[in-house]
């Protein structure tokens, strides 16, 4: 230890009687423990314990067939059109669509996806939007009776893409695709009193260019 | 009753159980960590109401920052080894054994193939200042595609490995963009991936409620 034994060496002996010191064996702990909780604390905070999240995004496959497509009754088409500014354009089917703007809030973007399935649902007359599958859960089909096209514009942002993606997740719609803007539709947005001039062929030829 | 005897001195406590115990979790946190290797990009994902955690498999990352400039990177450093030694090979990159290795541990990397050398030879602190513009994309010519070129062979590298055994699982593909990222480098990335037939991959989301 740090003392040092005084009258070591020679003529010690002749003076009083030199007791060996008993040592204490006994360690102080506690700058070790100290220095140990300051090493897990720095291992701690620089570790990443949470794994990222992800969202899983299914695309359709490139090389289809045209005669496998199966067409889709165009009163139950969604279109949102993801533009700058946070500002999504929207409208329903392809004949004499009319053009409307929504943001990504609750009351927004949801209400309008929620107000299309309630119109869907009110034309078709889909019983209950409830159905019994093979195992005989029943399960919440009320997604599956519309259909959204997602189509980003060249300004949106990213962020705006994963909002609607969620909003796809939150309503439960089953069926959406993301797909490219046409020149049609941004000639639409700039002059939506002339009406989408979009024939289901066109829309056809886009989803399998 | 026995008089009670005043204490002499100050009390001592033994400190050996709270030193092992400290020790036990210092031993259990620097072993599960994991060198983080240094960003090359900063990206501030979006925030969404996805659950799904990252699977514990081998991932390619497919970095897009808020310019739009592309990055990649991949888990798994015998793949990798693998890989950049085809490349070698294939494109006479040039690089000796030393260079392969250093690639084998980059992190994420976003220059041309024909910059790669120079990349690699650059001190790791400076790259962050290494002027690139990511990796190149052709939409129209798939084949011209560095960013396609590079994630399809590193998905058959991987699958050769994980039929050698050396790795468990094939690519889970990922994109991390940026909240501010424009849509058409999303798009470009998308493009890619599904001209090589990857029509499965994952958006990297953070968790809903915080800052934004």
């Amino acid at each position: 230890m740090s003392e040092i034994a005084q009258d070591g060496g020679g003529g010690g002996k002749k003076g009083a009687k030199v007791r060996s010191k008993k040592m204490s064996t006994k360690i102080d702990f506690t700058p070790m423990v100290d220095l140990g909780f300051l090493l897990i604390t720095f291992f701690m905070l620089t570790t990443t314990l949470a794994k990222p999240q992800i969202m899983a995004l299914v695309m359709p496959d490139k090389d289809v067939d045209k005669e496998d497509i199966e067409p889709v009754k165009e009163s139950k088409v969604l279109t949102l059109l993801l533009g700058s500014d946070d500002k999504i354009y929207w409208y329903e089917g392809i004949t004499d669509a009319k053009l409307d703007s929504t943001d990504y809030s609750a009351e927004g973007l949801r209400q309008v996806i929620l107000n299309k399935m309630d119109k869907v649902r009110g034309q078709f007359g889909e019983d209950d939007y409830k159905k019994k599958n093979k195992e005989g859960v029943e399960e919440d089909l009320k997604g599956s009776y519309i259909n959204v096209i997602i189509k980003p514009m060249r300004d949106a942002r990213y962020k705006n893409l994963v909002d609607a993606l969620d909003e796809m997740a939150i309503t439960k719609v089953r069926y959406y695709v993301i797909l490219d803007v046409s020149d049609l539709e941004r000639e639409f947005i700039k002059n939506p009193a002339g009406g989408l001039k979009f024939s289901a062929e066109a829309q056809l030829d886009a989803a399998t260019k | 009753m026995p008089k009670h005897k005043p204490k002499r001195g100050a009390p001592t406590i033994d400190m050996t159980a709270m030193t092992d115990v400290a020790f036990l979790l210092l031993t259990f946190f620097m072993l599960t960590a994991k060198a983080k290797p240094q960003e090359t990009v900063i990206v501030d994902t979006p925030s969404s109401i996805s659950e799904t955690k990252l699977p514990e498999a081998g991932t390619l990352t497919i970095l897009v920052s808020k310019e739009g400039k592309i990055y990649l990177d991949m888990t798994g450093s015998h793949t990798r080894m693998a890989l950049i030694e085809d490349f070698n090979n294939t494109y006479n990159l040039g690089l000796d054994d030393k260079e392969r290795l250093k690639f084998a541990n980059l992190g994420s990397f976003g220059v041309p193939r024909s910059r790669l050398k120079q990349y690699i030879d650059t001190e790791p602190a400076e790259r962050a200042a290494f002027q690139t513009n990511g990796i190149p994309v052709d939409t129209a010519d798939v084949n011209k595609s560095e960013l396609a070129d590079w994630i399809h062979n590193a998905r058959l590298t991987q699958f050769r490995m994980k039929q050698e055994g050396t790795v468990k699982d094939e690519y889970v593909i990922v994109v991390k963009a940026d909240k501010d990222t424009p849509y058409p480098a999303i798009q470009k990335v998308i493009n890619t991936l599904t001209d090589i037939n990857v029509n499965k991959f994952n958006l990297i989301t953070s968790m809903e409620g915080g800052k934004e």
